[in-house]
């Protein structure tokens, strides 16, 4: 089929989806106990203001009205305006997007670069001290509720040794970019930055770390009984080259899929992470707007963050594809 | 039985033609499993001449190809090769290490099971190579075929470059490395050139459209065109010696002539020599000059085409030969060998010839350990491991037809 | 063996025997998860105190084998003015306490154990939930295929296409204002029957234990919602292939309905992927439990996740608040997974990976 032509078709399976994310989130409020009213109107309102309130934000259409409004207003990228604050809600949930697109990706590069060596240690040197140690860190690495794992990384490092900020983001990726022509320094800048970035990064990531390591471990182990291992080795190809070119590139299939199928954790585990660190990205956004049922802001998040899933999901499939070449030929 | 005896008798190479690029002596392999010690390979000996091509004829379970397996070090555990030499004839190797490990060098051969591992390995491609039975499980299904091949090129040509120190090869190549070879494009184990050379070495075993096939996948080749492949790859190292287990079992009969057709005139060619490895006859015949047969881990008999097909000496092999059926004479009923080969397990082979529970010519000098003899007096080549070569068979001194029958009821009271 | 329609070959338990001996870790599982399902069973006969109960004046105590300073200020007369006096006071742990006690002066052991009731409760049930419904959506989309498998299968990958925490945590939250309707209250039959009294008395432990114990029925019924899709892929995958076996076909051809032939045939065999998928599941609900109890939407306070989030604010003075419930989740998913690993390495079902939240 060829690969360009393999990734269209994922794309449009992806609006698909899309569009099931958004009508889902749609009938969201309306299954939900409460009203949108009860969040704007003050608790002694009148009935005339309940009124007023309610067709200001059309909510006395028609269903099928009100959903057709919603999606052509979302077509031109408008969320509808927060009720807390009165901000565009596209305004403020792109805001604090950036926040959480660092966490998971610095969370996810933290994973990678540690579990794949050390799964492929631990699987090429078995029964010896390092794959035990590798064995039994993944098991209590996929045992631990992350939101105590950080608080127990906040108690270590932050409280007793003060080496990391106990919460809070300072600076960001732009500030960061912005610091090396700009007014403040730029070393301090990417410090600060870095320093509060650890501790959360390493919370979300640990799960993962885990994750990938077993499955790395348990995929090499049955790889290296392939057939195609014993006849590369035959051609004289130096061992470094058999595990890593052949033997490695061939596990990551499974691996990729598994982790394809846990991405919805990530996104879960990031909102959790920014509970525990006061990380001002969209998954505080998200646990504030359940709690005061501000809609437009929940819809807005909900629907980014689900479009988002579904970009991810496509990456891994490009990368599945790429790393297992006889799937574009089913 | 325990282990035999380690054979220091005569310390280097043994004996055998000046044209030999091959000498094993002694070669035994076994795997340490929870049911046992399981000895597959057996005080194995046979020469390869330069040039020849040599076949190891035997039935599953003979452990044919487990010698192959451990003539070039690639016996997984729980298998090691337990004892034994594989001398191997490189000039420039045995200078290399002649003051290093003289126990290891004998004139222009070298022991390569004394050499250091690494060193060993290093002789994977340019010395020897191995051809696979089914080659859709031998290459790696998401590496383009061409890729693959120019591989083993690579192997060859990074060899050449350090002749003095093969060792090199095989270290030096981490993770670091790879994830530097991923992301920029040009660095990869393999070059233009060697890709160039593996297109070249596709046309060679006479694959339509190279430049094509060779970005293409495994999945993508048929049968035969896969197994040429897999030929090209084993031949891009330009080895001395080819090892090809069963190369042509998984095809298809057609293909079959092919395969061996082109197996030969590259063989001529490039003056490589060939071990066959096959349990048919017919291509036995086809193809080698020389043959060993093996029963039981051991080699039961080797000789020439001709000293073997003709005027074989051990009834195994009689039998095989006897089991063709002959289109001129049929008999109403082919002539198999009675009873079924041995476990190969350690307790269980008692201390005498491995076939004497099948053999109709049992005798009871049977019941001790058989060393090789040679089958005619003064016999260069032919040798067999039977005391037929040293006695008539006599019905004075046959065993009776039960014989192992009580032995083993005797045993299974133990 | 037996279990209601379910049977297990003697081969299949020999296999587990054999592994379970083999396996050292296999053990370190079952008895970790033996002694939780012990401590959650018997919560009112074994916690040494009612996990409810508030003691201020002992509040913050230390667990044993540890001391804790506090600064205390007080004011004193001196020389006629008044001043604020700190000092530092040692406090020492009690052999009432052996975990120490939290900022409102209830036993950490006790609220352990009563934890262990919540999750493993909330575990099982949102597992058999889910498991009950995507079993059945999954075998009869395996077994019927065609335009049901389809659109069966089609509602699935909607479910998946969204990060299931994040619905969850959604569904959950907006829910929650009305948890005290819908969060039922147990009563504990141990408290009520007198049992635990009797045995507490004999013992010499305080009493009375809570009478009646709070269940989280949003959490269960979301997560059995939201992971059902889990057990439908691997029991759909199942059917497709057990369908093709000659037995079934047997079966139907002797006339059998299609109900008893699933139910007879297809659903036996297909047990093993789900039990192990099953064990997997466990683990990951008593880690969402344990989430979603620490960002307040669990619906009761008597929770591994909702004492760590308490523990949270103590973190400089009392760090044994949070940190022991914590390790008491560690500890049960520890031995869930050894279990689950136990169970897969014995029964090899082949299923890939892992299929979690």
């Amino acid at each position: 089929m060829g690969y360009g032509r393999f990734l269209l078709k994922r794309g449009v399976q992806g609006v698909g989806v899309v569009w099931g994310v958004v009508t889902v989130v749609f009938i969201l409020r309306f299954i939900t106990p409460g009203s949108p009213i009860d969040t704007v109107a003050p608790l002694d309102a009148s009935q005339e203001t309940r009124q007023r309130i309610a067709e200001e934000l059309g909510l006395n259409q028609p269903l099928y009205i009100q959903y057709l409004d919603y999606l052509w207003e979302l077509l031109q990228g408008n969320m509808g305006y927060s009720y807390i604050s009165s901000i565009p809600a596209s305004v403020q949930v792109f805001q604090k997007l950036p926040a959480t697109l660092e966490l998971a990706v610095a969370a996810s590069i933290v994973a990678v670069v540690i579990s794949i060596p050390l799964g492929v240690i631990s699987a090429t040197r078995r029964h010896e001290p390092a794959d035990y140690a590798a064995t039994s860190f993944s098991l209590l690495g996929i045992s631990t509720p992350n939101f105590w794992l950080g608080i127990m990384l906040v108690l270590v490092f932050a409280v007793e040794f003060n080496v990391f900020p106990t919460s809070g983001r300072a600076y960001g990726f732009m500030d960061s970019l912005a610091a090396i022509t700009g007014p403040e320094p730029f070393f301090t800048v990417v410090t600060a930055w870095i320093a509060s970035l650890v501790l959360p990064a390493i919370t979300l990531g640990t799960y993962f770390t885990a994750l990938i390591t077993r499955l790395v471990r348990s995929g090499m182990l049955d790889e290296l009984s392939a057939g195609y291992v014993r006849a590369t080795r035959a051609k004289g190809l130096p061992e470094s080259l058999v595990r890593y070119k052949h033997v490695l590139r061939n596990t990551l299939v499974p691996v990729v899929t598994v982790l394809g199928l846990q991405l919805g954790t990530l996104i879960g585990g990031a909102v959790i992470t920014e509970a525990v660190f006061a990380w001002p990205g969209l998954g505080s956004e998200i646990i504030r707007a359940i709690n005061a049922r501000d809609w437009p802001i929940l819809q807005g998040s909900l629907i980014v963050i689900g479009t988002g899933f579904v970009l991810l999901n496509i990456v891994v499939d490009a990368l599945y594809a790429y790393l297992d070449p006889r799937v574009i030929a089913e | 039985m325990s282990e035999t005896a380690p054979a220091a008798e005569s310390a280097g190479a043994p004996d055998g033609h000046p044209d030999d690029v091959l000498r094993v002596r002694d070669l035994s392999t076994r795997f340490f499993t929870e049911e046992g010690q399981i000895n597959a390979v057996e005080s194995v000996d046979f020469t390869v001449r330069d040039g020849e091509v040599f076949g190891i004829v035997g039935e599953s379970g003979s452990g044919k190809s487990v010698t192959a397996l451990s003539l070039i070090d690639l016996v997984d555990s729980p298998g090691r090769v337990t004892s034994g030499e594989v001398w191997y004839r490189d000039a420039d190797l045995a200078d290399e290490f002649r003051d290093e490990l003289p126990e290891a060098v004998d004139g222009d051969f070298v022991d390569t099971r004394q050499l250091p591992e690494g060193v060993r390995r290093a002789l994977r491609g340019p010395a020897f190579s191995m051809v696979f039975q089914d080659p859709m499980s031998s290459l790696n299904p998401s590496i383009t075929v061409g890729e693959q091949i120019a591989e083993a090129v690579e192997v060859q040509r990074r060899a050449r470059a350090n002749p003095r120190s093969t060792r090199s090869r095989t270290q030096g190549y981490g993770m670091g490395r790879l994830i530097a070879d991923a992301l920029l494009p040009n660095r990869g184990y393999t070059s233009e050139s060697s890709m160039n050379r593996a297109i070249e070495l596709l046309e060679q075993v006479g694959i339509p459209d190279p430049a094509e096939r060779a970005h293409e996948f495994p999945h993508q080749f048929s049968g035969g065109m896969l197994q040429r492949a897999m030929i090209a790859q084993a031949l891009a190292g330009e080895p001395d010696v080819l090892i090809a287990d069963e190369p042509t079992t998984a095809l298809d009969v057609t293909i079959q002539a092919q395969i061996l057709n082109l197996l030969r005139d590259l063989q001529e060619e490039q003056d490589t020599s060939v071990v066959m490895i096959t349990h048919d006859l017919g291509v036995i015949a086809r193809m080698c000059n020389r043959v060993g047969v093996m029963y039981a881990g051991q080699i039961v008999e080797r000789g020439t085409l001709a000293d073997v097909f003709d005027s074989p000496v051990h009834p195994y092999t009689e039998g095989l030969i006897g089991s063709i059926p002959d289109l001129d004479d049929p008999d109403p009923r082919l002539q198999p060998i009675e009873g079924n080969v041995p476990s190969l397990l350690d307790e269980e082979m008692g201390g005498r010839c491995f076939f004497a529970d099948r053999c109709p010519k049992a005798m009871t000098d049977c019941l001790q350990p058989t060393p090789e003899y040679d089958a005619e007096p003064g016999s260069d080549d032919h040798a067999v491991r039977c005391v037929l070569a040293r006695r008539e068979y006599s019905e004075a001194d046959a065993l009776p037809s039960d014989h192992f029958d009580r032995t083993e009821e005797v045993r299974g009271d133990e | 063996m037996k279990i209601g329609p379910l049977s297990i070959s003697p081969r299949t338990i020999r296999n587990l025997r054999k592994e379970f001996r083999s396996s050292g870790l296999a053990r370190i599982g079952v008895v970790l998860v033996v002694v939780i399902v012990l401590a959650a069973a018997l919560a009112p006969m074994i916690a040494p105190h009612n996990p409810r109960t508030q003691d201020l004046d002992r509040a913050q105590l230390p667990p044993l084998g540890f001391t804790d300073t506090e600064q205390q200020t007080r004011t004193e007369m001196v020389n006629g003015s008044v001043q604020t006096v700190t000092e530092n006071v040692t406090v020492n742990a009690s052999a009432q306490h052996p975990l120490g006690t939290n900022s409102l002066g209830q036993d950490i052991l006790s609220r352990a154990i009563y934890g262990a009731r919540t999750s493993l409760l909330v575990g099982l049930f949102g597992t058999v939930l889910a498991a009950v419904l995507g079993v059945t959506v999954g075998l009869t989309a395996g077994y019927y295929r065609g335009r049901v498998d389809d659109a069966l299968m089609r509602t699935a990958d909607v479910s998946l296409a969204f990060p299931s925490l994040v619905l969850a945590i959604a569904l959950i939250g907006l829910f929650s204002r009305f948890q005290a309707d819908v969060a039922v209250a147990v009563t504990d039959p141990l408290v009520t029957s007198g049992v635990a009294g009797s045995f507490r008395e004999a013992v010499g432990l305080p009493t009375p234990m809570p009478e009646t114990f709070v269940l989280p029925t949003v959490v269960i019924l979301v997560v059995g919602f939201v992971n059902w899709v889990w057990f439908a892929r691997i029991a759909r995958g199942e059917a497709l292939s057990i369908r093709e076996e000659e037995y079934v076909k047997a079966a139907q051809a002797l006339g059998a309905s299609d109900v008893r032939v699933v139910f007879r045939h297809v659903l036996p065999n297909a047990i093993t992927p789900i039990l192990v998928l099953a064990t997997i599941q466990v683990a990951a609900i008593i880690l969402l439990e344990s989430s979603l109890s620490f960002l307040g939407f669990s619906g009761t306070t008597l929770s591994w996740g909702f004492d760590i989030a308490q523990g949270r604010d103590y973190l400089s003075s009392s760090w044994w608040i949070a940190t022991v419930p914590g390790i008491a989740i560690v500890l049960s998913v520890i031995g869930i997974n050894l279990v689950g690993d136990w169970l897969r390495d014995a029964l090899d079902p082949g299923i890939e990976g892992e299929g979690g939240m």
